[in-house]
């Protein structure tokens, strides 16, 4: 399984890698902004998504819109500051399969990527 | 600013050091802020905008930031290096973002996270807004919350009718 992390903070970036390895995932694409994510998910095929949403050059919003665009089904997990239920329902519309707000137990992050690493 | 925009910044601080760190907040006494975090190493600082806009500082011991950053990371942390700054800037924009929840009908926006680094380093948030300031204690040395808000007139106008209305 091949997952892009994207995240504009390198420390949130590795807690991600941390569980992903934990949960048996190695193979991963890291982003620091929704523009590298963009490209990095034309460049490679993934099979999870995993997108902050308040990053430069491009929103996590913007990433989940335009890999929706391409006719993508890839699941998409945002792990977010914005804990307002309207942005959830935002970002559902947009189409996110997942949505976790920060911040967050290390054992529900690890739930949550299980859930995609099992399927 | 409005002494009850402060409460949901505490319980997000609060919060975000229990669930991210394991580490327990001890709430000092609230004072009016004058943007200055003179004995703090290194401030995480984010600006919000929407029906009231402001900016929030969470400024930290050095103690505290290298602790923080290896809990989070699990790994030894002597100096404050980039990652030090990424975990500050991170831990703030978490505080804002649990807030800004709190405070929905203000419908706010988060900007990126700026880290200022330096023994007695000064922040100013201008003349115009009035900030609250929030000590706390920790197991591993002194954190400040500061926050200044300021209400679009929009807002200004609905919470003063919403006031009238609750006196009436």
């Amino acid at each position: 399984m091949k997952v892009l992390v994207a995240d504009d903070s390198g420390v949130m970036r590795k807690i991600i890698i941390r569980a992903l390895n934990a949960c048996g995932v190695t193979d991963i694409v890291e982003a620091g902004d929704g523009a590298e994510a963009i490209a990095k998910f034309g460049e490679t095929s993934v099979d999870l998504v995993m997108t902050d949403w308040n990053m430069p050059n491009k929103t996590g919003l913007d990433v989940v819109k335009e890999i929706r665009a391409t006719g993508s089904t890839v699941p998409i997990f945002m792990i977010t500051t914005e804990a307002e239920m309207s942005r959830v329902k935002e970002a559902i519309a947009a189409g996110v399969n997942d949505y976790l707000a920060k911040p967050f137990e290390n054992d529900l992050l690890r739930e949550k990527i299980d859930k995609f690493v099992c399927v | 600013m409005k002494a009850e925009y402060i409460n949901p910044f505490v319980s997000a601080a609060v919060e975000v050091f229990s669930t991210m760190l394991q580490c327990e907040l001890t709430r000092g006494k609230l004072t009016i802020g004058n943007g200055s975090q003179p004995t703090m190493d290194i401030s995480g600082i984010i600006g919000l905008s929407g029906r009231a806009s402001g900016t929030v500082v969470l400024s930290l011991d050095r103690a505290v930031a290298l602790s923080a950053t290896e809990i989070l990371l699990s790994q030894k942390c002597e100096s404050i290096d980039g990652d030090v700054i990424d975990a500050v800037g991170e831990l703030t924009n978490m505080v804002a973002g649990r807030a800004k929840a709190g405070l929905e009908h203000l419908a706010m926006s988060l900007a990126l996270p700026t880290v200022i680094t330096g023994k007695n380093h000064v922040i100013s948030f201008g003349s115009v807004t009035q900030t609250l300031a929030i000590p706390f204690t920790c197991e591993w040395g002194g954190v400040v919350l500061e926050v200044g808000l300021v209400e679009s007139p929009e807002q200004a106008v609905e919470s003063a009718i919403a006031a009238s209305a609750a006196m009436a």
